[in-house]
């Protein structure tokens, strides 16, 4: 799939700018792109200490990677750029989100509820392709997947701030799709190791359970920090907030 | 475990084994009634399966499809309620605390919401039973009516740490608890060792649900739960009785025949039993003359505010609720609003505090660079008491489940006390952490808990079920959840929920309520 790439090449160990400055290469593991604040923490080191039960949920998130079965191939063009950008996974290593959006929507698995002015999750994703492609035509792109990471990103801030209108967007609310698609995006994301690398996410941790609870503890076996900034700060003076 | 036939007539049938239906069916069992619970999800087994991990954890909530509509629209799914033995205290954060006495009056006092036909005082006593048996860790409690506990605090966190020092250099009281969660050993059930996956079922027991507190000493008393058993329809004969309960099971319309019946599916599933259970002589649903089944549905506002420390406070560690305060629980007018709110830690794992940082609006790079600081927030969440609404209802779909049954519709609509009451929470959530010397801080809305649809009153007209939770018009129909409560102060629900039907139990074997009385829907139930 293709995906929007900034066009910035690594050099050594230069950061790219759309990192902070300093923020370290992952050393140990793997985390998404490769950087994150704990270098030298992988999560999956720890896997011995998981119940059987957990550790087959979790590892076969990066073991065993549901095949796309729900959307077709165009869908899968316009729905894998998006899943890149809003996660911002411009390279590899990258969590396969649409991988596991589609095994969800594929086996019906439902969130358990629907906007009464919205269709259910199943055509909502559908139709969110077809949105795309549509806006993206109208920018004279050939279709979302094709357009660059700058139209790209400026039709997804149209979808979060509910600014699309006409075509698919008469029948979908932008701003309610963009809450249902999102929190699968994040469930997706965020539940796999390589994101808690990613953040220090010390994991499960039954049935060893954690000791050391206090402001600036870790367990022994947990990762280290080698890298702070405040991302408020950060994310406002880099106008990263789209 | 004591299995019955369809056709064999138990004293009691309950919809639901979750927090309402389990405490009421180990307390009757203990008197010799014959008890079968029908539970629409699995009879769980924590260790086989219940996983350490959020997105694995989407099985134990209610995720059949529900509408959701009105000005506010209420996200349902695993942010509701539960699906299996143990109901929606499975996967509950863990805090019990009481209500107010306040909470039981507060037309009377406030002149908002609805006074209820039973007093602080006539639950009081439950209370404690149920706080001895689930049981609750936590300090001396300072608010509404003051009392200890029988487990002693727990440690907090750093996170919770943070929170607490905060609060004090602002001016507001917390305390440590209370949680049902046992700190200590407590019969079979170990020590919580402070994982932080309480929403997610604790797999060690340490937590309460009824799987662990209430049931095992149900099915010693001969209660027959049957899992997989979800309730179609209450039948009732030409008298107006109910005459058990149709399910289905594996695929197969089943009848079970009872002398009463019970629901407790929680607030949107009880109002839904009952209106799909229509006939020729209930033509608009059971109790749903006078238009009252569904309505007066509640939540409360429970708006996040995360504070950003320079050290890391790995919040995922401990359990989720540690320490809370009640200090803003009471009307005070010169806030400008009736009703109050309380403040409690919440500390979400990742996916958790992702949704978080999206609903602040960042996503991409932005959302990327929040979540790799996860380790360095912590989170307060408001429980502001929202006000009972009858156009705040749950109602039939069109749209139907899997079992070709009307789903429910839930629409939900804030009113100007409501909005007045989330923003005043977040003001102070704000001061806390400034007082704490947050370096930023991050402020989102949401809702939680459900309460009401149909609730009980003192009259037909503006209820659903009277002090007994005897339906009206249905002299062996029983609402035992969360459903029937009238309003639900600034607390979490689970702890009166239990300690209602613990009450109700007490009521039915005294029989001072009598489940063969026949009565007809205009009547007032006579003095208690
Ligand atoms: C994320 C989260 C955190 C929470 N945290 C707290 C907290 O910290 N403190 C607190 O007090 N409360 C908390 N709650 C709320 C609390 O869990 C509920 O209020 C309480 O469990 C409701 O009790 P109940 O008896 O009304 O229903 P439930 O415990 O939900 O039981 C209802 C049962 O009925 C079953 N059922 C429904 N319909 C049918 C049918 N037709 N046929 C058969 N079975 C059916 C369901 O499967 C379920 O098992 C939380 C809830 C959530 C979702
Ligand atoms: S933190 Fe304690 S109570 Fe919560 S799930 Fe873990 S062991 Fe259970």
């Amino acid at each position: 799939m293709s995906a929007p790439r900034n066009g910035h090449e690594e050099r050594g160990t230069d950061p790219r700018p759309e990192n902070p400055k300093r923020l370290p290469r992952q050393r140990r593991g793997v985390v998404p792109q490769m950087r994150g604040r704990y270098p030298d923490w992988d999560v999956l080191t720890q896997v011995d200490h998981w119940d059987e039960v957990t550790r087959r949920v979790v590892l076969a998130r990066v073991d065993d990677v549901p095949p796309i079965r729900f959307f077709d191939e165009s869908e899968v063009r316009s729905l894998g750029t998006f899943c890149d950008a809003v996660m911002a996974q411009t390279e590899e290593p990258r969590i396969p989100v649409l991988s596991f959006i589609d095994d969800k929507l594929f086996c019906g698995r439902s969130e358990g509820f629907q906007y009464a002015s919205m269709p259910d999750d199943q055509e909502t994703w559908r139709l969110l392709a077809r949105g795309l492609d549509e806006r993206a035509r109208s920018l004279e792109a050939t279709s979302f997947a094709e357009a660059g990471v700058d139209v790209c990103i400026r039709i997804i801030g149209e979808l979060q701030r509910g600014e699309l209108s006409g075509g698919v967007w008469e029948r979908l609310d932008p701003q309610l799709t963009w809450k249902v698609v999102m929190s699968s995006v994040l469930d997706a994301f965020y539940s796999h190791p390589w994101a808690w690398n990613e953040i220090g996410f010390g994991g499960p941790a039954y049935p060893r359970g954690y000791a050391r609870l206090g402001v600036g503890l870790k367990e022994a076996w947990e990762g280290e920090e080698a890298f702070e900034l405040d991302p408020v700060r950060d994310v406002d003076e880099r106008g990263l907030d789209l | 475990m004591q299995t019955f036939a369809d056709g064999d007539e138990v004293d009691l049938v309950i919809v639901g084994a979750g927090a309402g239906g389990t405490v009421l069916a180990q307390r009757l069992a203990r008197h010799g009634w014959r008890i079968v619970i029908l539970e629409a999800g699995p009879f769980w087994d924590p260790d086989r399966d219940w996983v350490s991990d959020e997105a694995g954890s989407h099985h134990i909530y209610w995720t059949q499809n529900r509408i959701i509509g009105g000005e506010n629209p209420v996200p349902l799914g695993k942010n509701n309620s539960g699906h299996g033995v143990g109901g929606s205290m499975v996967h509950f954060a863990g805090y019990t605390p009481r209500f107010h006495p306040s909470d039981f009056e507060t037309f009377t006092r406030d002149g908002v919401g609805a006074d209820w036909p039973i007093s602080y005082e006539e639950l009081k006593p439950h209370y404690e039973r149920v706080e001895r048996e689930l049981p609750v860790a936590g300090q001396h409690w300072p608010w509404g009516d003051p009392h200890g506990y029988p487990h002693a605090p727990h440690p907090v966190s750093g996170a919770a740490e943070r929170a607490w020092a905060g609060a004090r250099a602002a001016g507001v009281e917390m305390r440590v608890g209370p949680v049902a969660i046992t700190n200590g050993t407590f019969g079979n059930r170990p020590h919580c060792i402070y994982r932080g996956y309480c929403l997610q079922g604790c797999k060690v027991n340490a937590k309460a649900s009824p799987l662990v507190t209430h049931l095992p000493d149900a099915l010693a008393h001969g209660v027959e739960v049957r899992a997989g058993s979800m309730a179609a329809r209450i039948e009732t004969d030409a008298a107006g009785r109910c005459t058990g309960v149709t399910y289905l099971n594996d695929g197969r319309e089943r009848f079970q025949s009872a002398a009463a019946v019970a629901i407790a599916g929680y607030s949107i599933e009880t109002p839904r039993l009952l209106l799909n259970s229509a006939s020729a002589r209930h033509p608009n649903g059971l109790g749903n003359n006078r238009d009252q089944v569904g309505r007066y549905v509640m939540v409360q506002g429970a708006s996040q505010v995360a504070g950003r420390f320079p050290e890391t406070l790995r919040m995922y560690k401990a359990p989720p609720p540690e320490i809370s305060s009640e200090q803003f629980y009471e009307t005070d007018p010169s806030r400008g609003f009736a009703r109050g709110f309380s403040i409690q830690t919440l500390s979400p794992l990742p996916i958790g505090w992702a949704e978080h940082v999206l609903a602040d609006g960042h996503w991409g790079l932005a959302l990327r660079e929040y979540m790799r600081d996860y380790n360095h927030w912590s989170v307060l969440g408001a429980l502001s008491e929202l006000l009972p609404d009858p156009d705040n209802r749950v109602t039939l779909a069109d749209e139907h489940d899997d079992h070709g049954l009307p789903v429910a519709r839930f629409d939900y609509t804030e009113t100007d006390n409501d909005k007045a009451n989330i923003a005043y929470a977040k003001q102070v959530m704000r001061e806390i952490w400034e007082a704490a010397g947050a370096q930023d801080i991050l402020t989102i809305d949401r809702y939680a808990h459900l309460i009401g649809g149909a609730r009980m009153g003192f009259a037909p007209e503006s209820s659903v079920c009277d002090a007994d939770h005897r339906v009206w018009g249905i002299p062996n129909l029983f609402v035992a959840d969360g459903s029937a409560l009238p309003t639900q102060g600034a607390a979490n629900p689970a702890l009166t929920i239990m300690a209602e039907s613990s009450r109700l139990a007490e009521r039915l074997i005294a029989k001072r309520v009598d489940a063969n009385a026949h009565r007809d829907d205009s009547s007032t139930p006579a003095p208690v």
